[in-house]
């Protein structure tokens, strides 16, 4: 009985506790703290130096990938041409099915070029089957705005 | 001819409109109890409760409603059809009915039914019994047909000592006119006269509309809704919709007869009356956002082994009371020692788990000891 | 009509309890056989979530498996992560730092008691108490927080990397972990004021499933459950693994193997718990937590190894066979929750229906890592 009448006063404290501070917070308005480390979904990162980005289309993340989730082409940089920029191939197409993407990391673990980062980005929807198909344009557009957020900067090359 | 139904013609007419304003006021406070559960238990829980619709939520049951009533009415293959659609509407009926008689204040009454107000709670209230039995049977489902017969056998077993604390109120009061009741306790509510009718009566009232720790007939993670389980859309509303009704009820004859009712200082009768309730009602869902719910067996022994036997033992009281023209305190005195034998007794019963495990913790801490020498 | 007077006996019925039940834990299927409320048989099935992950161990490269284990036991990603990097570490006969080490045990232990916190809610909810069950969210929120500011994700974390950790911890690391124990302490004591002691949670749990050690040890019970019945067995205590040798902390052992003493085993273990972290936290050694491994594909030589430790649902083991090419020849693991489960037709006969969601909830079993 009496460990009855400590759990009435418990929560009698509790909804005291609950009407001045309660722990919830309504969503849309106050929107999840993400911590700096928040792993969200992949997006590929802009050199702002040369202006391209920094994947050259190596497949090494997509060979690495646990669930295949990628896939990506490179091409012939134009800018190697004309000498403005040291990437001899650059990324073509990239693509990264969002709904096969579980988040963990390994792409960005084994890139050699810093050129994918998992970016604060986790409120993606959409309303047609192929829209969790995300393209180069979108990659790179959720990564530069993950860039410009966070302050990233490629790892100092050794 | 016409002049002798004229007076029949006018009072059905009458009784018509109060039975109307009945079920607004009815649907109303329904509606606020919803809000009031979400919202008290939210903040219990450290949560919200609702907050999209309207000011504080306000409008979230009439949104519940809503999507209720234009939910698919959905009745599965097998259930019996006419079984299946009755068995809402007896209980929402014998819900109903029982506010006939339920006066909010001396005036605010649908018909006093005078000697038979009482009488009449306590017969139409077990109607209900037979609506969820039914809808556990007719939904052709077993869950439901188990939570039917937890239904039958836990709100019977509840009725008697209900009962007799009606029976023990009317042999103090001589009456059964509710009017009178609340008129009776004007100087002592009966909470003090008969504390031991007070705790008989709020559990078994628990028990009766089930809500936790008594919510076994319904209970969601044992039986899935127990009667409810097939039912959806209107007929699921109706359902909620008596079953607040009932909680309303138990509330409202708990401060009627026992908490004096209308009676109280400087506001008006209807405003005690209402917070009187609501007091009530509030303390029912702090229970429930506090205990855990018991297993059918431990409520049916405690139902025969502790409430029936303390009901019986109340209406004795009384009769010596009532025989011997005793002083009220002496009422009270006999009752807090029945609760007080029977409270040990319980505490007995229900703190064996827990003596064993003081016994137990012993044990191993002198295991521990033994094996740190 | 006639032939209804004449066999006029009763028969059983037999209750379909899941896999869409709100008290099984995920998607487990019971057929009980009742007669009236009493269970006289209990027929359990599952698989209804097998993923295959042992076989998709055998296509995936050693670093990826880490992810398969996250899946495996999604309450307690961090012991599962940790299990399988002990046993390629050994494959590869190589140590990691004693910084990673510590920091292992430390998260490891942080994952059990969240995990033992979502078990103290969902038992609530399964005797009818929700309260506990959203108080005990509080504590476990702040953990994943947690997690998530040091690995990134809130529970699938693939923080552990074979030989060492994926990045530094961030630097208020000991702050951080120091702010929430704390907390936890108050989420454990509302717990155990709102359901341990609770009269009717007790009348709902003691002597209620009770298994003795005998058969407790006949079924491969493993853990609190096994830990319930009076058997001090603790992978941590018995075969230290990791660094769980420099830690000072003690073993609750229930006394009758019912459903309360599993439940106050846990209960007790998150406070062994938070002693852990508390010497860990004050011993954390300097140093690099980088595998030095590096970014090499991992080719351990052939061989065999059998590596276990203990999950907050018991011993889970790791048996990996490696033929020298850089994907396992076989993984096979025996996870914790199945071998508890298998206990259940034994613990549910002659108990109520109602007693059944509390001996399943009580046995805390994890669908994922059941069917895996």
């Amino acid at each position: 009985m009496l460990s009855t009448v400590k759990g009435m006063i418990q929560t009698l404290s509790s909804t005291w506790r609950g009407l001045r501070k309660p722990v919830t917070k309504l969503y849309p308005e106050n929107p999840t703290v993400l911590q700096n480390r928040f792993m969200g979904f992949p997006g590929l990162t802009w050199d702002k130096d040369i202006d391209e980005p920094f994947c050259t289309g190596c497949m090494v993340c997509i060979r690495n990938c646990p669930t295949q989730c990628m896939t990506a082409t490179m091409k012939d940089n134009p800018k190697f041409a004309d000498e403005s920029s040291k990437r001899r191939k650059i990324v073509d197409e990239f693509e990264i099915n969002l709904n096969r993407c579980i988040l963990c990391g390994i792409c960005v673990d084994v890139c050699n070029f810093d050129a994918i980062v998992m970016t604060h980005e986790h409120e993606e929807s959409g309303s047609y089957r192929d829209g969790s198909r995300m393209k180069l344009d979108g990659l790179l557009e959720i990564g530069g705005k993950y860039q410009t957020q966070s302050g990233w900067k490629p790892a100092p090359k050794d | 001819m016409i002049a002798s139904t004229g007076p029949y013609f006018q009072d059905a007419i009458s009784t018509l409109i109060s039975l109307l304003t009945l079920f607004s006021f009815l649907a109303v406070t329904v509606l606020s109890l919803v809000w009031l559960e979400r919202k008290a238990l939210g903040r219990l829980q450290l949560r919200l409760g609702p907050t999209r619709t309207g000011p504080f939520g306000l409008l979230q049951p009439i949104a519940d409603a809503v999507k209720l009533v234009l939910k698919e009415d959905i009745v599965p293959n097998e259930a019996e059809k006419v079984i299946f659609w009755v068995a809402p509407i007896i209980v929402v009926i014998s819900a109903f009915m029982l506010w006939v008689t339920i006066p909010l204040t001396p005036s605010i009454v649908v018909q006093n039914l005078e000697n038979m107000g009482l009488f009449y709670v306590g017969a139409v209230g077990v109607i209900g019994i037979l609506g969820l039995v039914l809808a556990g049977w007719g939904s052709a489902n077993k869950y439901g047909v188990i939570g039917g017969l937890r239904a039958a056998a836990q709100l019977i077993s509840y009725e008697i000592p209900l009962i007799m604390v009606f029976v023990s109120i009317a042999i103090v009061t001589q009456t059964f006119n509710l009017v009178e009741i609340v008129n009776l306790q004007s100087p002592v509510p009966f909470i003090l006269v008969l504390p031991l009718g007070f705790v008989l009566f709020f559990v078994s009232g628990l028990a009766e509309v089930g809500r936790t720790p008594f919510d076994i007939y319904f209970a969601e993670s044992e039986i899935v809704g127990g009667p409810f389980v097939e039912y959806s859309g209107a007929h699921w509303a109706v359902f909620f919709l008596s079953e607040y009704i009932n909680t309303f009820a138990i509330a409202t004859l708990t401060v009627l007869l026992f908490l004096g009712g209308w009676s109280g200082p400087f506001l008006p009768s209807i405003v005690w009356l209402l917070i009187k309730i609501y007091a009530v009602i509030l303390l029912i869902f702090w229970i429930r956002g506090t205990l855990p719910r018991l297993r059918i067996d431990q409520l049916m022994a405690f139902a025969w082994k502790v409430m029936v036997p303390l009901s019986f033992y109340l209406v004795v009281c009384c009769s010596i009371y009532v025989f011997y023209g005793l002083p009220w305190w002496a009422l009270t005195v006999m009752s807090i020692f029945g609760l007080g034998v029977v409270g040990v007794i319980i505490y007995q019963y229900i703190t064996a788990p827990a003596r064993k495990v003081a016994e137990v913790r012993e044990r191993l801490r002198l295991l521990q000891m033994s094996q740190e020498e | 009509m006639m032939q209804d007077q004449q066999d006029n006996q009763t028969i059983d019925m037999m209750l379909n309890m899941g896999p869409q039940h709100p008290s099984t834990h995920g998607v487990f299927r019971m057929e009980l056989r009742i007669d009236g409320e009493k269970i006289i048989d209990v027929k359990p099935h599952i698989g209804y979530l097998h993923r295959g992950s042992e076989k998709l161990s055998e296509g995936e490269q050693y670093h990826q498996i880490i992810t398969l284990f996250d899946r495996m036991d999604y309450l307690a990603n961090f012991n599962n992560e940790l299990v399988y990097c002990m046993a390629v570490e050994r494959l590869l006969d190589m140590e990691p730092s004693k910084r990673t080490e510590y920091i292992r045990v430390i998260l490891c232990e942080l994952n059990r008691i969240a995990s033992h916190l979502l078990y103290v809610g969902t038992i609530g909810l399964d005797a009818g108490a929700m309260t506990p069950a959203l108080f005990s969210f509080i504590g476990r929120d702040r953990i994943q927080t947690l997690f998530e500011s040091i690995s990134g994700a809130r529970m699938m974390h693939n923080y552990f990397k074979i030989g060492g950790l994926k990045q530094e911890v961030p630097d208020d690391f000991v702050r951080m972990v120091k702010d929430i124990m704390p907390v936890i302490r108050r989420d454990i004591d509302q717990t155990e004021k709102l359901l341990t002691f609770n009269e009717i949670f007790l009348s709902r749990t003691k002597d209620i499933g009770v298994i003795t050690a005998e058969q407790a040890i006949d079924y491969g019970l493993t853990g609190p459950c096994l830990r319930g019945s009076g058997i001090n067995y603790d992978v941590r205590k018995s075969e230290p693994y990791s660094v769980y040798q420099d830690f000072d902390f003690d073993v609750p052992v229930g006394l009758d193997g019912d459903c309360w003493d599993r439940h106050w085993v846990r209960v007790k273990e998150m406070h062994e718990s938070l002693r852990i972290i508390e010497q860990a936290i004050d011993k954390l050694p300097d140093g690099d937590v980088a595998s030095p491994l590096g970014r090499r594909l991992i080719r351990p030589s052939e061989g065999e190894v059998y590596v276990k430790a203990e999950n907050p649902r018991g011993e889970i083991g790791v048996y990996l066979v490696s033929d020298g090419t850089d994907k396992p020849y076989r993984l096979k693991v025996r996870p914790p929750s199945f071998c508890n489960l298998s206990a259940i037709q034994l613990l549910l006969q002659n108990s109520w229906v109602a007693d059944s969601v509390v001996i399943l909830g009580s046995l805390d079993i994890v669908l994922g890592e059941v069917d895996r």
